[in-house]
């Protein structure tokens, strides 16, 4: 069963950032605020910055455990803790 | 003995071939050609075999009495072999392309064993003969981007249109069409070089099988095959199934280029279309008539250049999918791709936006009952679906980027956690925003409220500073627009 919910790893990313996707969140969040010409770039980079810290944090948990395996535990443990 | 040939070997066949020629009993005439039988008798085993392969290959003693042999071949040619070079030659190109009808040089080739006393000749008909067998490694680099071309059929039309006037002279055994394509191109680039022109396709049998290009005459067949059943079946009478039909499609059609003011290209196709289209107005059902007014209300949104295209697919794409419609689907079905068939050639732009759009719009309209003639709640019916996936489908950019950084594969449930975590994590942040930009009395947050924010994370420090984070972690192009750089004449952009 573990086997077959394996996700496989891509190589290739794309580097874009969603922009129409920030801006719709953020917009449905705080429909009276505004946010700025370049400001979802930030938060594009915020969030990627968020995302690799937590990725490195559940690899760190998994490595621990010795699974060979990212499971729902080490991300949850990684993002109780930051 | 300089290493000078003075025809200059092209192909370690024509060495091979001269040198297992230049064996026969005729050879030895003259001292050097002792010595140069002595050496091929010794060398003639082991370098007719490594001859055919390559000469690079041989080792330099062999290939420099290979070419002494074949020098020597050529004193000896000139003196004595002048019969044979040619005929030999003309040996070797026979031997070697059995399948080519040649056209034109043959007539190099003809005259060749006749006129035996003029040394010059000869030797211009051995040059004209080795040339022949360039060609023969040429077609094989041409047939290459013939094989390219055939993706372009635009190009192969004009090239056969071109080919036509010029294979006038030229007699053309193979079909006209089929090889045409292939042979033309080949011909056409091969002109210049004075080879075959159709036995292209006679060595490689393989390219005739190119579909010639048969789209124009289709796309005129069906116009004319639509016209004809969009003129005769309103007459007729048929059943209301092809009329319900093709209502929609014909309405489809007729809402587009009523709505466009110039008929794009299919003022052909519109005539007809119209008087079927009133036609079978009359005789249209509540149906048909919803069904046209929920497309008229939809047909108008969007751009409308585009519509013909979308209409055509859509309802190419309900036909196919079998609607609820009491409805012959495979007249319908077979009519609609017809006239979409004959539409997208002539419409140039797909709308694959559109096309989705008309789907969320036409998914609801054959469901109600055909009684219910009113507009259904529509964002009602298609507005969860849309709300969550567009969110699911940005968020799960952001999974990937995990999966990506974490380097390790990672259970599915793993990744729904992910998930859940990015939503809390936008909450938050849109949450710190909003109090830091109230802190600055503001209403809009600016890339101060960020900085700011990443500084309590902890990322932006004293000794890294947030363009440091840019540049490292963002695109070139995202850099330009976020840190501010100095342009010419005196300009910085973006403004600080």
């Amino acid at each position: 069963m573990a086997l077959s919910t394996i996700v496989s790893q891509k190589k290739q990313i794309k580097r874009k950032a969603p922009r129409g996707f920030l801006k719709r969140v953020f917009k449905r969040q705080k429909p009276q605020l505004r946010l700025e010409k370049s400001g979802d770039l930030l938060v594009h980079l915020n969030c990627l910055l968020f995302v690799h810290r937590l990725a490195e944090e559940s690899r760190t948990n998994a490595c621990e455990s010795k699974c060979r395996v990212i499971n729902k535990e080490h991300v949850l443990a990684a993002a109780k803790v930051s | 003995m300089a290493d000078h040939n003075p025809d200059g070997d092209p192909t370690p066949r024509t060495l091979l071939r001269r040198v297992l020629d230049t064996a026969d009993p005729r050879t030895p005439r003259r001292p050097r050609s002792a010595r140069a039988g002595a050496q091929r008798a010794l060398l003639e085993t082991a370098s007719s075999r490594r001859l055919s392969g390559q000469t690079k290959t041989i080792a330099k003693g062999r290939s420099r009495g290979a070419r002494s042999i074949g020098r020597s071949a050529h004193v000896q040619a000139r003196g004595h072999l002048e019969e044979q070079t040619p005929r030999t030659l003309l040996k070797n190109i026979l031997l070697t392309a059995p399948e080519s009808s040649i056209l034109m040089p043959e007539s190099v080739v003809k005259p060749v064993p006749a006129p035996q006393v003029v040394q010059p000749s000869r030797r211009e008909s051995s040059r004209g003969s080795l040339e022949l067998q360039l060609p023969e490694l040429e077609p094989s680099t041409t047939l290459a981007p013939g094989l390219l071309a055939p993706g372009r059929r635009k190009q192969r039309l004009r090239l056969s249109m071109f080919q036509q006037g010029v294979d006038q002279g030229l007699p053309l055994s193979q079909e006209p069409q089929g090889n045409a394509d292939a042979s033309s191109l080949t011909s056409s680039l091969n002109l210049t070089f004075a080879t075959p022109l159709q036995p292209q396709s006679v060595q490689r049998p393989g390219l005739a099988r190119r579909p010639p290009a048969r789209r124009a005459v289709d796309v005129g067949a069906f116009l004319r095959d639509l016209r004809d059943t969009s003129l005769a079946p309103p007459s007729p009478g048929k059943p209301a199934q092809f009329l319900a039909g093709e209502a929609e499609e014909v309405d489809a059609f007729a809402l587009g280029f009523l709505s466009t003011s110039s008929g794009v290209s299919g003022e052909d196709e519109v005539e007809p279309l119209h008087n079927g289209v009133e036609e079978a107005e009359k005789k249209m059902k509540e149906e048909g008539v919803s069904v046209s007014e929920m497309e008229a209300t939809g047909a108008q949104g969007p751009s409308r250049a585009e519509e013909p295209e979308g209409h055509t697919q859509v309802t190419e794409a309900e036909g196919s999918q079998g609607t609820a419609e009491a409805e012959g689907p495979g007249a319908s079905s077979g009519d609609e791709d017809a006239s979409s068939r004959a539409a997208s050639p002539e419409l140039a732009s797909s709308t694959p936006e559109s096309l989705q759009a008309r789907r969320h719009h036409q998914f609801p309209e054959p469901a109600p009952p055909p009684g219910a003639a009113v507009c259904p709640p529509r964002s009602r019916t298609t507005g969860p679906r849309p709300r969550q996936d567009p969110h699911k489908a940005g968020l799960s950019h952001y999974v990937k980027l995990f999966s990506f950084f974490a380097k390790m594969p990672m259970e599915r449930k793993a990744l729904e956690m992910v998930e859940k975590c990015l939503d809390k994590y936008f909450q938050h942040l849109c949450d710190d925003l909003e109090v830091f930009a109230a802190h600055a009395g503001r209403k809009t947050v600016k890339p101060e409220d960020l900085e700011l924010l990443m500084r309590r994370q902890g990322l932006v420090t004293d000794q890294v500073s947030l363009h440091v984070l840019v540049e490292r972690h963002l695109p070139l192009e995202y850099r330009q627009l976020l840190i501010p750089c100095a342009y010419s004449g005196n300009s910085v952009f973006p403004a600080q």
